[in-house]
């Protein structure tokens, strides 16, 4: 490789790297599951490095890649999302672009949860982690926590309710203080 | 109404009617479409932040494993790496692995950072990740070093890979050969003297013997022994390594004080009036025979290992008079083999002048048999002719496990346990005293009995332990949590 295409690679890997949270989380809130978003993401990392010497120095990486992830999400829609029970298409248009524009509150969401994590007691905090694991099984996971698995999926939407709370009284009181 | 919808949405059970309510709403409603957005929102940095998690507290859900895993990104981003060939990845991260979690090792922390220099560990074992998210755990004693994230050194100590699509060519190398992997779950051993091996648990792996021009492919179940430059075939040695989830119970036993309260329990031991003998391997003379010193089930203690036929080792207590009543017990961390019997211990003067001579064994069902020359069975108990546990006693995967088997030939009965619990008796109709006297740990002069493993704690008491007292020694000698 010459000197030139390796200062683009290493360009292209600082900003995906520093991106790739940001993408992730866009992808997420289009698609139904997690996982979902493991399999688009994978998709998203090669085209935004195929189509990277169409960005112009300088431009927003984070919103020149939501438009690419925008795109591939559909693609994955219409590939493999066909026998599932998906967003239409006109939906995601719509959440895609107006998470785009509120990105910037999003985010402070995102890195507001740390915060109200420390104020979730130890053991519920441990098993809201076990239940995030990469390839964790609810089941597994319900189970030695001596909950069905129904009654473990309500305690995870009361836990995310909570931590939703706690994260927007917190920016509120940030904007305040 | 919208909360409905949206949970059943997250957990995968909404109907398709009820998806049309949610698209109609979400289409409909600015405000539903932003609630929606953000608990999506937490449910990803909820999943990012599990990504990075790591357990550092003793486990509150028993039976949970211990997985911590790199950012996502990492796997991403060498998804990329592989695709533009992977070089530059080097000088863009300047840590090639970090330590998850050291168990009973000192020269290292868990969270710290290994680059290119050299360690050495003198006891214990340590789980590492590196930058490609390869998981590593390598038991003392050891020395190595990473030349890259995906090349390491092993000039002796015992490793276990687990290597993701990610790190596909992770590569160990050790002074007499190299093992490249393709994605896969693996195992090298380099012993202190003698040939390196490799194990492969799941997948593929190409070895190559230093000298050699040929590689060979290994699969799933293949091992080999890099010998004099030339890779030869030897048997799986299923359990000779520690991977990473027995780590999360090794290191949980270890904050438990288990070690503590095994050295107590040993200390008691010694002490009893019945004792034949107890063997800790702990003592700096060696017992006759061949065999590997190696570590056994603490940080920095001792064990011996038996690796070939033949391997063996020799005692001779006991044979000063008979035993009405014999209690057998040892910890061990044995292979499943195809192999007829492994010896736990056989004496020597097994032959028709000498009834009650004791060959206490596993068999090719990984069962316990405790045989005695001259004693029969009751007719018609089940039994084909030789007093056996129900129960396999060898796990698939490598694990430390307490064997008991208890004699008493007045009441003419054996009684098996595995892991401090009941698990059978055999009644016999004749019942000879036990004898004991000269004898071999891993295998027997006569007829080969191969034990392909490690024995540590060996117990030969003689006097009939209760069904508390055998649950007491697993429960105090238990290395895990």
């Amino acid at each position: 490789m010459s000197p030139a295409e390796t200062e683009r690679h290493h360009r292209f890997l600082r900003s995906f790297t520093a991106h790739e949270p940001a993408i992730r989380a866009h992808v997420r809130r289009l698609v139904p599951a997690r996982a979902d978003a493991d399999d688009v993401m994978q998709e998203i990392s090669v085209v935004l490095w195929e189509k990277f010497d169409s960005f112009r120095d300088g431009a927003d990486f984070k919103a020149w890649a939501f438009g690419v992830a925008r795109f591939e999400v559909l693609a994955w829609l219409r590939d493999r999302g066909r026998d599932r029970l998906v967003l239409d298409e006109e939906v995601i248009t719509k959440i895609a672009e107006e998470t785009t524009a509120d990105e910037p509150r999003l985010e402070q969401q995102r890195e507001a949860l740390e915060h109200c994590m420390k104020k979730v007691p130890g053991y519920q905090r441990e098993l809201l982690m076990q239940a995030y694991q990469p390839e964790s099984r609810i089941q597994e996971v319900a189970q030695g926590s001596g909950r069905t698995v129904a009654g473990f999926y309500q305690w995870l939407h009361r836990m995310r309710k909570l931590l939703l709370e706690c994260i927007r009284r917190a920016l509120t009181q940030e904007v305040a203080s | 109404m919208s909360t409905k919808l949206i949970e059943a949405y997250l957990d995968g059970t909404i109907t398709a009617p009820e998806m049309q309510q949610l698209n109609a709403l979400l289409l409909a409603d600015p405000n539903a479409r932003r609630e929606f957005a953000e608990e999506l929102n937490v449910d990803s940095a909820l999943a990012a932040m599990a990504a990075g998690w790591t357990k550092d507290e003793a486990p509150v859900v028993r039976q949970t494993k211990w997985r911590t895993s790199s950012p996502r990104w990492i796997a991403a981003a060498a998804s990329v790496a592989l695709l533009l060939g992977g070089w530059w990845w080097q000088d863009s991260q300047s840590a090639f692995a970090t330590v998850e979690k050291a168990a009973g090792v000192v020269e290292m922390a868990d969270g710290s950072s290994l680059r290119a220099e050299s360690h050495e560990i003198k006891a214990g074992s340590v789980a590492l990740i590196t930058a490609h998210g390869a998981r590593i755990v390598i038991e003392a004693p050891a020395e190595f070093r990473f030349e890259s994230a995906q090349r390491l050194h092993m000039k002796r100590g015992r490793l276990a890979a687990d290597v993701p699509p990610a790190a596909k060519g992770f590569t160990v190398i050790t002074p007499t050969g190299d093992a490249v992997d393709l994605g896969t779950r693996f195992g090298v051993d380099v012993p202190s003297s003698g040939a390196a091996e490799v194990h492969v648990f799941q997948g593929e792996v190409i070895a190559k013997a230093s000298g050699a021009n040929a590689k060979q492919s290994l699969r799933t179940g293949d091992a080999v022994t890099f010998d004099q430059g030339a890779n030869t075939v030897r048997e799986l040695r299923s359990s000779a390594f520690i991977q990473a989830d027995e780590m999360s119970e090794l290191t949980a036993g270890l904050a438990a004080g288990q070690r503590a309260r095994a050295e107590s329990a040993l200390a008691k031991l010694k002490n009893d009036p019945a004792l034949i003998t107890l063997l800790d391997f702990e003592s700096t003379d060696e017992l006759p025979g061949v065999y590997r010193r190696v570590q056994g089930r603490w940080p920095g203690s001792h064990a011996p290992e038996f690796v070939n036929v033949g391997d063996h080792l020799k005692l001779d207590v006991g044979g000063d008079h008979d035993w009405p009543k014999l209690t057998l017990a040892a910890w061990v961390r044995l292979d499943r083999l195809g192999a007829p019997y492994q010896s736990l211990l056989h004496t020597d003067g097994w032959d028709s002048s000498n009834p009650g001579q004791a060959h206490w064994m596993v068999t090719h069902h990984a069962t316990m048999r405790l045989a005695l020359r001259a004693n029969t069975l009751v007719p018609g108990s089940g039994e084909q002719y030789e007093a056996d546990s129900l129960t396999p006693v060898l796990p698939e995967q490598g694990r430390w496990v307490h064997l008991a088997s208890v004699y008493d030939s007045q009441a003419r009965t054996v009684r098996f346990y595995l892991n401090g619990r009941f698990d059978k008796e055999v009644r016999f109709e004749v019942a000879h005293p036990a004898r004991l006297g000269p004898a071999q740990i891993g295998n027997w002069n006569r007829d080969d009995r191969k034990l392909s493993g490690r024995v540590d704690e060996l117990l030969l008491l003689g006097r009939a332990m209760s069904d508390d007292e055998i649950r007491a020694l697993h429960a105090a000698g238990n290395p895990y949590r």
